[in-house]
């Protein structure tokens, strides 16, 4: 297969649980600073017993931000979304309506659900939050985001649980290439709730602690709340606009792995078929990879099934490039992942930087491989970045560096 | 003990929605996971929560239950051993 | 840009005897009730009773009008599955929450967690079918479909080779169905399929569900039935006229050499203005077909606007009870154009040809 050209990321934002924009998150990121800690703002029975990466700004002080005014009802999945959205446009530097046909591709599994879950009883009792009605399904969020943006070229979500934002981003370069857009806008967003915190909770696979990417003795995840979203454009656009891109995507794969609706198979087919085809897209080799920027949730079988499509790809544990989880940091954004760890995986280009796997002190013993777990300088060319989801959805993403 | 396995046989068939089965189908030492009845991870979770619901037994480790949820005899052999 | 897709396979459930064989609209099942489930097939017929148990309502039409479909085309396998639904698996997410508002802090039942991820019918094709290509759900309201259709046209211009399965689908909840009420949308008293439509209608919808799933690749075969052209969609346009009248420059069509337009009339008469006033313009002289009337409303539905115009040109004729006007009916019908919206918003134009 002929690699494909390029495509040129120009811009991006993020706010999660380690800072409220790209330069925080970096910050926290080089200094160790992970954002878990005890439930504080949620209004759930496990508030202050479970630990998850909280965005410390309530909806209100979101709402103040933005300009929105009190009336108009937006669920924070949106309040989020539309923080980092602004953050990417004005990073990329563009106006909407500047005359290049620019769409939203957006991503989220809790949608309105914040909301539903909340006003549930209330709204068959009262009219008070009625307007939140609207806002449950997956697809408002866009749309709403679309208005306040200007953006409505093409609009539209992706929801495939964990991998959803980095399905959004292969959309976009996909829909440039395609010759559709000129420009997109790809990420994704969650809020936390009750819904996902209780769910993965009746898994059993939400720790007491501190998760433990990759290691022998990890028994679990913790959630998070994020929205990161990314400027895609053609290269001749960015070029045409005089605005260097800030990375490449040059290689993106998605496959199921079709062995059970939510764990993995152990010897991670769909994890290894996703790396294996982006890497074919890109047209690079696995040894051209510099870092790898795991999925890593710290559950039991995930990241027993990922550690062992990595052998499989490498064909040892020492020819794996150095990788790391960062999900000690942020905690498990479910459908932000793939786009926060999409702004990472560029940060560790721009920085020339691998993050590190906090919590490890064990490789997993029948795999003996052992993540980077300090924050370490070296040459970084080529990234790749793993989001594997429920219902055997597994995607990859290759950011490649921008060398002008 | 018959009379237990029989009460749990019936829940096994709600709880996992086994619409086809009927108790009497359900022999008391067939193997409930793998290649006897076919059972899975997010049954087995099931069957976690209705030993605490029903018998007010709790398992905090889901790899615990791979013995006790052997058979419809070694869940009742537990529940008679543990129940509150 | 991307090139045509063939279909040689449709399947649809819904609140008609779509799955019969042979049947085409031509007796439709009255209704006196808001919501309205769709009928169920026999899904044992293409899924075992132990897969069967763990499937939520989304999973089972998504898995039988598949099968449909695939058996149509006569083939056993997929390459890449690609689906669109606007509230997912609704029933499941219900159960979920009222689980968790009465009994958060005991141990609450996964099941309907697992069941309620947005993908999961997708997956649960993908598991049974053991299909390990490309996998996805695009959640985009009334545009869901289309975007996966979108999506499927431009992987089959990258993958020439590959078949797909392309589908929408989408189900009822219960509670959620009380708050589309308290949000005015649906009809109260009077609401009846088939549904009134033009002078007849009164305001809201007729909420039900359906699936209805595709086979798709490049290459005309055999069994084909037809052609999808392009697709565009448009979240508000200030214009229908000129968003369809735009499309059909852009692919070198004018209105004039449709033979038909399936337009997305759904009896609520607070937003049918818009097929009205182009049923009178750019539409005048064509015959308008309509298919909500008889199939309800709800996210995914215009895939069986798109099972429908297939249909009319296998059996090159146009079931008398969706035919809107008596504009004369050409002598071959070889290009359909589709147009939806709902609540004035999430606009949709397809083009299909034999």
């Amino acid at each position: 297969m002929t690699p494909i050209v390029p495509i040129a990321v120009t811009g991006m934002g993020a706010i999660s649980a380690i800072g409220n924009n790209v330069t925080e998150n970096f910050r926290s990121l080089v200094d160790s600073k992970h954002g878990i800690a005890p439930i504080r703002q949620l209004d759930t029975w496990h508030r202050e017993r479970l630990l998850a990466g909280e965005i410390h700004m309530d909806n209100a002080e979101l709402y103040d931000r933005l300009q929105l005014s009190r009336e108009a009802a937006y669920t924070r999945s949106t309040l989020l979304a539309l923080m980092a959205t602004k953050e990417a446009i004005e990073t990329a530097a563009f106006k909407p309506g500047d005359g290049y046909r620019t769409g939203l591709i957006s991503a989220t599994t809790v949608g309105g659900m914040d909301a539903t879950e909340r006003y549930y009883d209330d709204y068959l009792v009262s009219e008070k939050n009625r307007s939140f009605i609207q806002t449950h399904p997956c697809g408002y969020a866009a749309e709403q985001m679309g208005k306040y943006f200007g953006v409505s070229d093409f609009i539209t979500t992706i929801s495939t649980a964990c991998s959803s934002a980095a399905n959004a981003i292969m959309l976009g370069a996909r829909m440039i290439r395609a010759g559709q857009l000129d420009r997109v806008l790809v990420g994704g967003t969650d809020c936390l709730s009750r819904f996902t915190i209780n769910g993965f909770n009746s898994l059993m696979i939400y720790t007491d602690g501190h998760c433990k990417p990759f290691d022998e003795n990890r028994n679990g995840l913790n959630l998070g709340e994020a929205a990161a979203y990314l400027v895609l454009e053609a290269p001749e656009v960015a070029r045409k606009r005089m605005k260097s891109p800030i990375a490449y995507l040059t290689g993106y794969g998605n496959a199921n792995d079709a062995f059970h609706q939510t764990a993995s198979s152990d010897n991670g087919e769909g994890a290894y078929l996703a790396m294996r085809r982006a890497l074919e897209v890109s047209g690079l080799n696995p040894r051209d990879i510099d870092y790898v920027n795991a999925h890593g949730t710290a559950t039991p079988n995930n990241d027993l099934a990922e550690g062992n499509a990595l052998l499989r790809i490498y064909g040892s544990a020492s020819a794996i490039p150095p990788f790391s989880s960062t999900k000690a940091f942020t905690g498990h954004t479910l459908a932000a992942a793939g786009a926060i760890e999409a702004v990472f995986s560029i940060l560790a280009l721009q920085h020339q930087v691998v993050f590190p796997n906090l919590n490890f002190s064990q490789p997993i013993a029948s795999l003996g491989i052992v993540p980077q777990t300090a924050l370490t300088e070296q040459r970084i060319d080529h990234v790749l970045s793993n989001s594997f989801g429920f219902g055997g959805n597994c995607s990859t993403l290759l950011f490649s560096k921008d060398h002008d | 003990m018959s009379e237990l396995t029989q009460e749990l046989k019936a829940k096994i068939i709600t709880q996992l929605n086994l619409e086809d089965l009927t108790v009497d189908d359900l022999d008391d030492h067939t193997p409930l996971f793998g290649d006897g009845l076919g059972l899975d991870s997010i049954d087995a979770l099931e069957l976690i929560v209705m030993l605490d619901k029903s018998y007010g037994i709790k398992l905090s480790d889901p790899k615990e239950g791979r013995k006790v949820f052997e058979t419809v005899q070694t869940m009742a052999d537990f529940i008679e051993a543990n129940r509150k | 840009m991307t090139k045509p897709i063939y279909i040689h396979g449709s399947g649809c459930v819904s609140v008609q005897p779509t799955f019969e064989a042979g049947y085409f609209f031509d007796h439709v099942t009255s209704y006196t009730q808001n919501p309205v489930p769709a009928l169920d097939p026999d899904y044992k017929a293409f899924i075992p009773a132990l897969q069967l148990r763990r499937m939520n309502k989304s999973m089972r039409m998504a898995i039988f009008a598949s099968r449909m479909a695939m058996q149509q085309a006569g083939i056993t396998t997929v390459d890449a599955i690609i689906t669109g639904s606007g509230l997912g698996c609704l029933r499941d997410s219900e159960r979920f929450v009222e689980a968790l508002r009465t009994d958060e802090g005991s141990l609450l039942n996964p099941t309907p967690f697992i069941q309620s991820t947005h993908n999961m019918a997708a997956a649960a094709l993908a598991l049974s079918l053991g299909c390990k290509g490309y996998n996805m759900t695009y959640v985009n309201n009334a545009n869901s479909f289309e975007s996966a259709l979108l999506d499927a046209m431009i992987y089959l211009t990258e993958h020439p080779a590959a078949t797909i399965l392309l589908g929408g689908v989408d189900e009822l909840g219960e509670r959620t169905t009380q708050f589309w009420d308290l949000a005015n949308y649906l009809k109260r008293d009077d609401a009846t399929i088939p549904t009134p439509l033009i002078e007849q209608a009164t305001p809201g919808e007729i909420a039900t569900e359906g699936a209805t799933f595709f086979v798709a690749s490049q290459e005309p075969g055999d069994h084909t039935f037809g052609k999808i052209r392009a697709v565009e969609t448009r979240l508000e346009v200030d214009a229908p006229e000129i968003f369809i009248s735009g499309f059909l420059q852009r692919n070198g069509i004018e209105a004039e050499t449709l033979d038909a337009v399936v337009l997305g009339y759904n009896g609520d008469s607070r937003y049918d203005e818009i097929y009205r006033t182009l049923g009178s313009s750019l539409f005048a002289n064509l015959p308008q077909i309509a298919f909500k009337h008889v199939v309800g409303e709800y996210d995914t539905v215009v895939a069986a606007a798109l099972f429908l115009a297939l249909g009319i040109f296998q059996h090159q004729h146009v079931p008398q009870r969706l035919l809107l006007n008596h504009s004369g009916i050409p002598p071959i019908l070889r290009r359909i154009l589709i147009y939806t919206q709902r609540r004035g918003q999430n606009h949709s134009v397809i083009l299909v040809e034999k």
